[in-house]
């Protein structure tokens, strides 16, 4: 008996010791599989916008001298910042989360974080969108605020972007709806991918 | 030949008792020495090919920042020129100007706050323990969203601004904000009111889990005033495909 639980506790002090390192190397090769899925993904969003970029840049170059780039070329600058900064209603396909039952800020919290990680362009909660600057905080009788808000449940947290990206992302085995469905046992949560989503504005 | 005494067979009863266990703890010594060896084994053929594509996706990406930053900068030089040709340009270039800065796309300086976090010094044994002695990507969100409720003009976590789709995303024991892979300590910079953003921080109901694994179990977690800071501006890719202006 002595002998097998020095046995095991060597063990574990060995997982301890695994578990601490942060160097890369010593991730598992599932681990690093995500990490490298997780950056190409990174890399393809900024080929894309390089590119675009490359055109818009020569256009720019070119009609300048004639005085109608700026028009054209800022218009569409401050319509993409706009969206960028939650300033603009927008519509678009996306994914729906519904949840019903007992949550909780920081979990709204860690599923804008994951919606956002998985490509999310623009978010909004019982209509309400969510902001660069936007924070959660305990709402009164139990419920959430945002940015001092409250948002009373059921909510219904919508997510314009890939709806196919954003609906794996969530739902896959392991994922945070996985996990939040361990922890609120007694909530219920509806994914469902999204043709047309509208979302309001930054208020 | 004589036959052992009741003594003699006393001893080598409790000698047979103890060379029992203590070959199963060889066993075990040797059995976990060698799967340690396995485990190195296939962590060099799989891991070492692996992470070297990670370093060299990481590496990629500071590229392509800098080639999207140096391309943001041409843009902004030509209509910045165009801007002085029309009354109507000059104005759209302010109302750009002004977005821009509000959606984190220019650097930021000023006072405020950071926040130092990091793992344990010395850490425990037990694998539960352990969990709470580190730094956790939950801990950064937590971090920031204090921020966000004290006031906060800009945040930038290890130099990577946060913006309205930053996210902060954990692999395994590695931590990735806006795709740039980071591992403490993280020095996390809050510019804003500095009395607003420390009373958001030591707000005693805020944060409690940090606090408590700080005092507990040795995480690493400070906050101080800070003069003169810098948020960088966001380097990444705007992201806007799917959203269209309604």
């Amino acid at each position: 008996m002595v002998a097998l639980l020095l046995g095991v506790l060597a063990v574990s002090q060995f997982r301890s010791q695994d578990v601490y390192s942060r160097s890369l190397q010593l991730e598992t090769p599932a681990s690093l599989t995500s990490l490298i899925a997780t950056l190409a993904d990174k890399n393809s969003a900024l080929r894309d916008e390089i590119f675009d970029l490359r055109l818009r840049v020569a256009a720019a170059g070119a009609s300048v001298s004639t005085g109608l780039f700026s028009l054209t070329e800022g218009e569409r600058q401050l319509a993409q910042i706009r969206v960028f900064a939650a300033q603009d209603a927008v519509a678009g396909p996306g994914i729906s989360v519904m949840l019903d039952g007992p949550f909780d800020e920081k979990a709204m919290s860690d599923l804008v974080n994951e919606l956002r990680n998985a490509g999310a362009e623009a978010i909004a909660i019982n209509d309400r969108r969510v902001g660069p600057r936007s924070w959660f905080a305990p709402g009164p009788a139990g419920g959430i605020a945002l940015d001092g808000n409250r948002l009373g449940g059921p909510w219904a947290v919508h997510a314009i972007g890939s709806s196919d990206v954003l609906y794996v992302a969530i739902t896959r085995t392991g994922g945070i709806v996985g996990q939040f469905e361990l922890i609120y046992r007694s909530t219920r949560f509806k994914v469902s991918k999204e043709p047309s989503l509208d979302l309001p504005p930054l208020r | 030949m004589d036959r052992p005494n009741a003594t003699q067979q006393a001893h080598l009863r409790s000698g047979l008792a103890l060379l029992v266990p203590a070959l199963l703890f060889g066993f075990l010594v040797a059995a976990q020495w060698q799967t340690q060896l396995e485990r190195t084994e296939l962590a060099v053929r799989y891991n070492a090919p692996l992470t070297e594509a990670a370093r060299s996706l990481q590496s990629e990406q500071n590229t392509l920042k800098a080639q999207l930053a140096d391309l943001r900068r041409q843009l902004d030089t030509i209509q910045a020129n165009a801007s002085t040709q029309t009354g109507v340009t000059r104005e759209l270039q302010a109302r750009i100007d002004d977005l821009k800065a509000r959606a984190g796309l220019t650097p930021v300086s000023g006072d405020g706050v950071v926040i130092q976090l990091d793992d344990a010094k010395q850490t425990s044994a037990s694998v539960k323990d352990l969990d709470k002695s580190i730094c956790h990507a939950t801990d950064l969100t937590d971090i920031v969203n204090a921020a966000w409720r004290g006031g906060a003009q800009a945040v930038a976590i290890n130099e990577e601004r946060i913006v309205g789709t930053s996210s902060v995303y954990c692999v395994g024991s590695t931590i990735m904000v806006n795709g740039t892979l980071m591992s403490p300590p993280f020095r996390i910079v809050a510019i804003g009111r500095q009395d607003q953003l420390l009373g958001a921080f030591q707000d005693p109901a805020q944060l409690r889990d940090i606090k408590q694994r700080g005092e507990v179990h040795g995480l690493g977690f400070r906050v101080s005033r800070a003069t003169g800071l810098q948020a960088p501006e966001y380097s990444g890719a705007l992201n806007v495909r799917a959203a269209q202006p309604r």
